[in-house]
């Protein structure tokens, strides 16, 4: 199973191989799983042989869901029943502009619909998480400087007209809460904080058991709470933001003595393989966002505070240090405080959102509950 | 740049021509461990004649090569090989009627020691482990987060991004410090692009020190730390990646003069 997930769709025999069961085994087991409806074969040539593609059985169509970040984008398929059945990422430039870009995320969703078999009017619906806060009526960036190169383009429309299909928009803090709410560690709860320390810092926030966007859709961006009233200058255009502390530049400053000119991913594999200054450098940020945090478990008394991003899923010590600090600065409540732990999704929650918020709109349209 | 370790690999002063023609003049170029530093220019700049000289095959007529701060001359390409410099030309050089294994181990393949029990004489003689081969493969590719589906596909039944992974993998078999790639995004579509690209990235984060040679500048862009202009084989601007704008680079390529 996970080898044709991997893979996306592959012949019998590239089966038995990618997996080391003999041909055998691998046709009994298919057999099975296609009786009971989990796999699909159709027949197929391979070097001009016949030969048996297995894919995933697909149930009731296909969404697509797109993460698009300050330095890659990931594209992924999924069927109505949760599964992704297959993904590709590919870094992008610094700056990289609205048009290149979405003109590859086409490309790709179209691709990746070849690599699994189907056809595009499978396509229900596409969903997509972009690393910016997004105004819900226009469908445009709201902040300036949040993602440069994407101020004046409305990405739905853009991809509807490239895809044929519904795109739903938001940003990739509210499908992470979203995707942890539904699949991840935040199942259990109705009040839901999920913070994604990253390139920038941002929340999301399930509240009642609904996703929480805001009057203009825009609720969440922790990273613009003033921490410092004469603090540099933030590109949003205001001052002493939280990111001018602990946003991507910021964390690169403080390395930049010591290690010179590296990258976020750069700093982000040293502390997880263990240097100690990377480490610390990723838990001061983690412990001075928990403060501002802090001030939000007051306000909203969630149950539980999810932490996500790829700051915190580099070093442990970085949640650990977030949860000190929300610990230390929020209301001391005598009987239950909100508990601080790791996302389960990993740096995939965003990307989960997007596919969930593209199942979402769907099961709307078609009636479907689940 | 700042680097707490000394580069990789250095080359400076590089001078080569062909009869008349001037192909390098005192180039310059370094890379260190976790760096992908990209060779960009116009046809002609210079980039694979330098590429050449790096991987062996051609020898340069003055100028220093340091590998870890020692100069060494590379003479032949199983002299790269051996200092651990390896290279994926334009061409791939995959034989299309061998698997993927196969290819990867051509004319280094692993052996195991076996006992001769039917002579009764013991003498050890030496057979191709296959199974080793196809294990070390399958990490190879993983490593790579490659999406191979069977490492006993003929090569010829892959795709050409596909077919860029094995050249690829294939040059990570002898733990090289320096990899140099010589055009891997051209002519491929954009899902095939990402595959590779995400295989750079991968390098990178493995420690390799990666030269990447190309045309295209949104590729370059996207996984490079430092991008290095040749322009008429003379180093023409070093830009550092995450600060350099599409526009200047493409200033220092076509020579754009600016007051």
């Amino acid at each position: 199973m996970a080898a044709v997930k991997r893979f996306g769709g592959l012949t019998q025999v590239e089966l038995a191989a990618a997996t080391g069961l003999s041909a055998a085994t691998v046709s009994t087991i298919v057999k099975e799983l296609a009786a009971a409806g989990v796999l699909e074969t159709t027949t197929t040539s391979r070097s001009g042989r016949r030969a048996l593609r297995v894919t995933i059985a697909r149930q009731a169509g296909l969404v697509a869901g797109v993460h698009i970040g300050p330095r890659g984008l990931t594209v992924a398929l999924g069927d109505l029943a949760h599964e992704v059945v297959a993904d590709q990422s590919l870094p992008l430039p610094v700056d990289h502009r609205a048009d290149t870009t979405l003109d590859r995320v086409a490309l790709l969703v179209v691709d990746l619909f070849e690599k699994v078999g189907a056809s595009l009017d499978e396509l229900q619906a596409v969903g997509v998480a972009l690393a910016a806060p997004v105004d819900a009526a226009t469908g445009i960036v709201a902040v300036r400087g949040a993602l440069p190169g994407w101020e004046d383009t409305a990405v739905g429309p853009v991809l509807e007209k490239r895809l044929g299909k519904p795109v739903h928009l938001d940003t990739d803090a509210t499908l992470g809460a979203f995707a942890e709410h539904l699949l991840g560690a935040g199942r259990p709860v109705r009040d839901l904080l999920y913070v994604r320390l990253s390139y920038a810092t941002s929340a999301g926030l399930v509240l009642g058991g609904r996703l929480h966007r805001g009057g203009t859709g825009t609720a969440g961006q922790l990273g613009h709470v003033r921490v410092d009233p004469t603090g540099p200058l933030c590109p949003c255009g205001n001052r002493g933001c939280l990111d001018t502390e602990v946003g991507e530049a910021a964390l690169l400053e403080h390395v930049r003595p010591a290690l010179g000119d590296v990258t976020l991913r750069d700093v982000i594999r040293r502390a997880r393989t263990g240097d100690p200054g990377c480490a610390r450098v990723l838990t001061d940020a983690a412990r001075r966002t928990g403060e501002v945090v802090a001030g939000l478990v007051t306000v909203l008394d969630p149950q539980l505070v999810v932490v996500g991003g790829e700051l915190a899923h580099a070093d442990a010590g970085a949640v650990e240090a977030l949860r000190e600090s929300v610990r230390r600065n929020s209301l001391p409540h005598r009987f239950a405080t909100a508990d601080v732990v790791a996302g389960s999704l990993g740096t995939r929650a965003e990307l989960l959102g997007a596919l969930e918020l593209a199942r979402a709109q769907t099961d709307v349209a078609e009636g479907v509950t689940g | 740049m700042t680097h707490p370790e000394g580069p990789v690999l250095c080359v400076r002063g590089i001078d080569k021509s062909f009869g008349h023609v001037e192909a390098l003049t005192d180039v310059f170029l370094e890379v260190h461990r976790h760096e992908v530093v990209a060779l960009v220019g116009d046809n002609a700049a210079g980039k694979s004649t330098l590429a050449k000289i790096i991987a062996g095959v051609l020898q340069p007529d003055a100028g220093l090569i340091e590998l870890d701060g020692q100069p060494v001359t590379i003479p032949s390409a199983a002299a790269a090989h051996a200092l651990g410099i390896a290279t994926v030309f334009q061409d791939l050089a995959l034989c299309e009627n061998l698997d993927v294994v196969d290819n990867l181990f051509l004319g280094r393949e692993l052996h195991r020691h076996r006992r001769s029990w039917l002579r009764g004489d013991q003498r050890r003689t030496l057979a191709v482990d296959d199974a080793a081969m196809e294990d070390e493969a399958r990490e190879i590719l993983t490593a790579l987060t490659s999406r191979i589906p069977s490492v006993r596909t003929p090569v010829h039944g892959l795709s050409a991004g596909q077919r860029q992974t094995v050249a690829i993998a294939r040059t990570l078999l002898g733990r090289p410090r320096v990899v140099v790639l010589d055009e891997p995004t051209a002519s491929l579509s954009v899902a095939q692009t990402a595959e590779v690209l995400t295989h750079v990235d991968s390098l990178r984060e493995l420690g390799h020190a990666v030269i990447l040679i190309s045309h295209n500048m949104a590729d370059v862009r996207a996984v490079a730390d430092r991008i290095e202009v040749l322009r008429h084989g003379r180093n023409n601007g070093s830009f550092v990646a995450s600060r350099a704008s599409h526009e200047e680079i493409l200033a220092a390529i076509t020579g754009v003069t600016r007051r």
